[in-house]
């Protein structure tokens, strides 16, 4: 065997470059890798999505008013699925947060946490709704000890009000404070996005209720829903990114002191 | 029998017994649906319950529309366009409720309709706050300025409706 230095070398070198070519870097070679980033720019995969535009926010309530008898929450119960808070920035630099009663009554004065605020004295201010953010790595579903808490096919994260024990490890682990007691069934209690209007093909309860447009419920990947064509055009933002659920609620116009 | 057989014997015993009671107590589409324990364990049989058996109560203007064709058309036409019947007709507080045909029983509408003629249902939207947007965007006309009034100066101690026609947006 002719097998000289030279070639040895040659042969070696070239055999440690090949290894060090990732796998990854073969995918330009499977045509369909190639296509798919051409032909579906988007992944087919049904998933519901929630748009909050708090710039046309008013504060009225009806979202949570009309949420509440639609879901048999209790009117007077101080729970509720979806909430409005108020932020108000004064000109002393204080910033007061304030949601009396989930603001199922409607904010209809300038009192943020009971200060009798002037005009004047407001830098600004704006509304912020909030619901369960139905991430798609909740929280929540994971510390349930007994299957009570899942996520849907479609992204939706529900209760089995007959299997949940009330443990309340999914009301103290949702970051966004979404969860409660049920105070009828006293099971954990939270959004479905209406799950029962959504599926038939009906808006949610509290899109249908406001008149302002703040609120979309659609699919994420539909291009022909509002909800994608609002987040694949314009700048959105979505609360607590930090805790890595990946939220599917959408906002528009956040602010920094928004918690 | 030596004394290590004893407790183990007792042991797989219990573990036979808990098998069998788990089997009966765990109903048969309790799983991890798509092989996933971390989110999709559950019974599958409740996705049923949220999707179909939840009743839908708020049934929007095509419901109302059945009777009330005139005044669908009305507020179509007026600022209001964007406003549900049912943002104001459904009532919290049952005093107020009443309605001439009773819908539960003839229409199977679960809600309590009624009229608030309180100012503090009109305060809801349109109290004047600082913060308020002072645009009206949702209308398909075109942005119009947002009306907003102070109720402690604007006629206080009278009913918005008196002066105002709200299906008309206008005077009466």
């Amino acid at each position: 065997m002719d097998l000289t230095r030279r070639k040895l070398l040659k042969m070696g070198m070239l055999s440690v470059c090949g290894t060090m070519i990732p796998l990854g870097a073969l995918e330009i070679f499977k045509p369909e890798a190639l296509a798919s980033s051409l032909v579906h720019p988007y992944s087919q995969k049904k998933r519901w999505a929630f748009v909050v535009d708090t710039t046309k926010c008013v504060g009225c309530g009806m979202c949570v008013k009309t949420c509440k008898l639609e879901n048999e929450i209790p009117f007077d119960a101080e729970v509720q699925r979806t909430w409005i808070e108020r932020y108000v920035l004064t000109k002393k630099g204080d910033v007061l947060i304030d949601s009396p009663h989930g603001d199922r009554y409607g904010f209809t004065k300038n009192d943020p946490e009971g200060h009798d605020l002037k005009d004047e004295d407001t830098l600004k201010g704006f509304f912020v709704p909030k619901l369960c953010n139905h991430c798609e790595k909740p929280s929540c579903v994971q510390v349930c000890p007994v299957g009570a808490t899942y996520k849907t096919d479609d992204g939706v994260v529900l209760v089995d009000r007959k299997w949940c024990i009330g443990c309340g490890y999914c009301i103290t682990n949702c970051p966004y404070f979404a969860r409660f007691f049920h105070p009828v069934f006293n099971t954990a209690e939270k959004c479905t996005f209406c799950y029962h209007r959504i599926s038939k093909g009906l808006k949610s309860a509290c899109v249908d209720a406001c008149a302002f447009g703040v609120r979309k419920i659609g699919m994420l990947n539909d291009p022909d829903s509002e909800v994608f064509k609002i987040i694949t055009t314009q700048r959105t933002a979505v609360l607590k990114p930090e805790f890595g659920n990946e939220p599917h609620v959408f906002y528009l116009g956040l602010d920094h002191i928004v918690r | 029998m030596n004394h290590a057989w004893r407790p183990l014997i007792l042991i797989v015993g219990l573990a036979a017994v808990l098998l069998t009671v788990r089997m009966f107590l765990v109903p048969s589409d309790f799983m991890a649906k798509n092989g996933d324990y971390k989110y999709q364990w559950h019974r599958v049989g409740n996705e049923k319950f949220w999707r179909d058996e939840f009743t839908v109560k708020h049934k929007g203007r095509e419901f109302c529309k059945q009777c009330h064709e005139d005044k669908i058309e009305l507020v179509a036409d007026s600022g209001h366009a964007r406003v549900q019947c049912e943002n104001c007709h459904v009532m919290f507080n049952p005093e107020k409720k009443g309605h001439p045909v009773d819908l539960k029983a003839d229409f199977g509408y679960l809600l309590d309709i009624g009229i608030d003629r309180s100012r503090e249902l009109c305060k809801r939207c349109h109290s004047k706050l600082p913060y308020r947007p002072k645009e009206f965007t949702s209308l398909t006309k075109g942005i119009k300025p947002f009306n907003m009034i102070d109720p402690q100066e604007h006629n206080p101690g009278e009913e918005c409706v008196d002066c105002h026609d709200v299906h008309r947006t206008g005077f009466k």
